[in-house]
């Protein structure tokens, strides 16, 4: 920008033309010269008033600005772009389970992808306003012009560049003046030359050398090895107020942090108060013959189920003693036979002592406690009876209607 | 300068409705009686104690109230903000937010059989003696508070609704600018006592539907609904106005754009408010709070709820995105009739999946009761709007509005 004191027109014999200005009285008059401009031709000019002038972008031709659809293709860019980045960090990069939640689930990455909407559309907006009015610029030649001063108070303009086809040094600033312009005046280009200045240099130079410390020192400290502890930048994160396991206490009197349960505690769901379901037995220490819960064909088919996975390997699919771990003791040479689940000794058994069985072991039999469950040791058991009756079913077993078929 | 410019555009143009909407009243009250008594017989034939019935008269009343209560909104806010550019649309939502008295009759369908003990439409106006839950909600959700509530919310929108048609009504008499000053300070009041009654509403009469589920955006929801509806109503009734001839020199593409950018911002605020008591239920994932989700997340009320988001939401964002569709008031206009009928859809999927989990149960019931309210509101509203200007014709501001331009 030129000096204030200095008054335009000292250098302009040196120094090129930038083009012409032309005061209005009015804003109506502005609106018509404008259209004029337009109609003659002109397409490197512009209007100047303190205040927005209702249709002097009709006036002026001026095309609606592109904007809207830059922000708009930002904002989806923004979308794309979180949903991706969180796709790939949490869902295949990294993947970490919150709270049973997929790892990847729209509701949770809707936030983000709107704030990056939002962020990218905000920073397209601005840059692209900028961009679009060809900003930042340090310096115009009409901001030289003492009379442009008004521009922003109460003054209005047409200004029509040198650099147009149509610009006539002698014949634009009058026909100006014939359109009721109340004052015209040549604008030049500044003397001096468009360098940027010495000391803003400078800064620009410092500064920038400054940004490079940060990363330098970042890199050294990845790369040298060093004995001193690690610098801790958030504390109270490293440093937590709280007890770690076995960890001693002066709170207690007998010194340890972790508290021991309250006497007599039991954990959810290990009461396991009822004999004969939990062990077969009545109160009278006897095994229990009959079973603790409703017998169904649901219970039946888990039995069968859960027979054939655990039992059914020795014991075989029929309850015979043939599974295949003894058939392949008998190949090998080493015969070893379970018991049949048909011998009386078995059979005569309440199902209160099967059911003993099964949790505790017998002989060479491993106790079953830890891997079946207890409902699924009865369900097993309902299915041992069943068995053991289809063994020594009689004709009046079969139901009616099926009779006929087994002939 | 105002009033001249008002007069001279009046021309020979109407400013009110004509002698044709005067015999529409009583011919809009018969049929939607009618209509209403022919669904309520429907209803008793389904010999569910009226419930299939006033579900679907709570979801088409709910759709109607939020309707004048948007307008409210919308009237009440142009005051506050001492909008000029409203003046000319602003008597239209003074109409509509003047049949707010009318909305009280129609509620008595609703609450004259629960105070002669049904409950049909609210279950915990009985509750069972061992339901802990309902009994600790006692204080809160019994019949004679919830019956007090009613009057004070009908209280407080029917005097603001009445208020701001009648100062304004009695301006365009004696073209005194006090009373806007009065209207303005009064906008301040009845916003405060607006968000307070409204989101009470719609815990009592939408959120106690589930009396079990809680979320407190859910007032907020509704609201957000509200105006979308208002303002819908608002740009369909200066396009039929128009189309019939009337307020031509008063509505201009600048009105029509400003309610299109206010339509898309509230329309965005509802998917904004949507997701964000989705989300937070979604996330938190706790049993009081899903079960509410959980009906409307899976089979057809899944695919209903999904229809909500591109009804409400994505496709009407994306349609009234464009400068160009604003500007188009019979386009805006289609966009106006498509969000409302969304707003019914939003009620509708409030409301029905307590009655009917299983699926939408649309029926006759549900366009009887659309059908026979459609007309009774119709009715009211043209006996708010009927000898009325449909413009404040002495408005200081109306000049303003008149020459708005939004570029």
């Amino acid at each position: 920008m030129g000096d204030p004191e200095k008054q335009p027109g000292d250098a302009e014999a040196s120094s090129a033309l930038a083009g012409v200005l032309a005061e209005f009285a009015s804003a109506e008059a502005l609106v018509e010269a404008a259209a004029a401009v337009r109609a003659a031709g002109y397409r490197r000019w512009d209007c100047h008033s303190p205040f927005p002038v209702h249709g002097i972008d009709r006036a002026m031709g001026i095309r609606f600005t592109p904007l809207p659809w830059l922000v708009f293709a930002a904002g989806l860019t923004g979308a794309i772009v979180a949903l991706l980045l969180q796709w790939w960090t949490n869902g295949v990069d990294y993947p970490l389970l919150i709270s049973g939640k997929p790892l990847f689930g729209l509701p949770a990455n809707i936030a983000v992808a709107f704030e990056l909407i939002i962020l990218f559309a905000g920073i397209t907006a601005f840059v692209g306003c900028l961009a679009l009015n060809q900003l930042p610029r340090f310096a115009h030649p009409l901001l030289r012009s003492e009379r442009f001063r008004r521009a922003t108070t109460d003054a209005m303009f047409i200004s029509i560049e040198a650099a147009d086809p149509q610009f006539d040094a002698a014949a634009t600033p009058q026909w100006l003046q014939s359109l009721g312009a109340t004052a015209v005046e040549l604008c030049y280009e500044p003397v001096a030359g468009r360098a940027i200045p010495r000391p803003l240099l400078m800064a620009v130079v410092v500064l920038a050398s400054l940004a490079v410390l940060p990363p330098l020192l970042i890199a050294r400290a990845r790369l040298v090895k060093s004995t001193e502890p690690r610098i801790h930048i958030i504390t109270d994160m490293a440093f937590q107020p709280k007890y770690k396991m076995q960890a001693e206490s002066p709170l207690f009197a007998d010194g340890r942090a972790m508290r021991p349960p309250v006497p007599g505690a039991i954990a959810d769901g290990q009461l396991q108060d009822d004999d004969h379901r939990y062990r077969g037995k009545l109160p009278d220490g006897r095994f229990a013959t009959t079973f603790p819960m409703p017998l169904t064909e649901a219970l039946m088919r888990r039995g069968q189920e859960r027979f054939n996975i655990y039992c059914a390997v020795c014991h075989g699919l029929a309850g015979m003693g043939d599974g295949i771990i003894p058939q392949r003791t008998t190949a090998r040479g080493k015969p070893w036979l379970p018991v049949s689940l048909h011998e009386l000794s078995v059979r005569s058994q309440p199902v209160g002592q099967l059911f003993n069985t099964i949790t505790n072991g017998i002989r060479t039999m491993p106790a079953y406690a830890s891997q079946i469950p207890v409902e699924d040791r009865w369900a097993i058991i309902l299915y041992v009876r069943a068995l053991q009756r289809s063994r020594a079913a009689t004709l009046d077993d079969v139901p009616a209607e099926l009779r006929d078929k087994i002939r | 300068m105002h009033l001249n410019t008002t007069s001279s555009h009046l021309g020979d143009e109407p400013f009110t409705l004509g002698d044709s909407a005067t015999a529409i009243v009583p011919l809009a009250t018969a049929a939607g009686l009618g209509l209403l008594a022919l669904t309520a017989v429907l209803g008793w034939l389904e010999h569910d104690s009226f419930r299939h019935f006033f579900f679907s008269y709570l979801v088409v009343f709910c759709f109607f109230l939020s309707i004048s209560l948007g307008a409210l909104f919308f009237v009440a806010v142009q005051h506050l903000s001492r909008a000029g550019w409203s003046v000319t649309v602003r008597r239209l939502a003074e109409i509509l937010a003047g049949a707010l008295p009318a909305m009280t009759v129609l509620f008595l369908p609703i609450i004259v059989p629960m105070l002669l003990g049904s409950s049909s439409l609210y279950a915990w106006v009985s509750p069972a003696p061992h339901d802990e839950l309902l009994r600790h909600k006692l204080p809160y959700l019994n019949l004679p508070f919830f019956g007090v509530r009613a009057v004070a919310y009908f209280a407080v929108w029917g005097l603001f609704g009445r208020y701001f048609l009648l100062r304004s009504v009695e301006q365009d008499r004696s073209g005194d600018p006090q009373l806007t000053l009065k209207m303005e300070r009064a906008s301040a009041v009845a916003l405060i006592l607006f968000a307070f009654t409204l989101t009470f509403a719609a815990f009592d009469w939408l959120m106690s539907l589930e009396p079990r589920w809680f979320s407190t955006i859910f007032g907020v929801y509704f609201f957000a609904g509200t105006v979308v509806a208002g303002l819908s109503a608002i740009i369909l009734m200066a396009a039929l106005l128009q189309a019939s001839g009337r307020l031509r020199w008063a509505i201009t593409t600048e009105h029509y754009h400003d309610l299109g950018k206010l339509l898309l911002s509230f329309v965005i605020f509802w998917g904004y408010i949507a997701f964000s008591q989705y989300m937070l239920i979604w996330y938190a994932n706790l049993p009081e709070e899903v079960v509410w989700y959980r009906a409307r997340n899976a089979g057809p009320w899944g695919i209903t709820s999904l229809l909500l988001l591109f009804v409400n939401l994505l496709i009407p964002f994306l349609g009234l995105m464009s400068r160009e569709v604003k500007r188009r008031k019979y386009l805006l206009a289609f966009w106006a009739v498509w969000l409302l009928a969304g707003h019914w859809l939003d009620m509708y999927w409030l409301v029905m999946p307590t009655y009917h989990p299983a699926c939408p149960p649309l029926g006759l019931l549900d366009l009887g009761c659309l059908l026979g309210l459609s007309c009774l509101y119709l009715a009211a509203v043209l006996r708010v709007a009927v000898g009325r200007p449909l413009v404040p014709l002495k408005d200081p501001r109306l000049g303003e509005s008149l020459a708005f331009e939004n570029l």
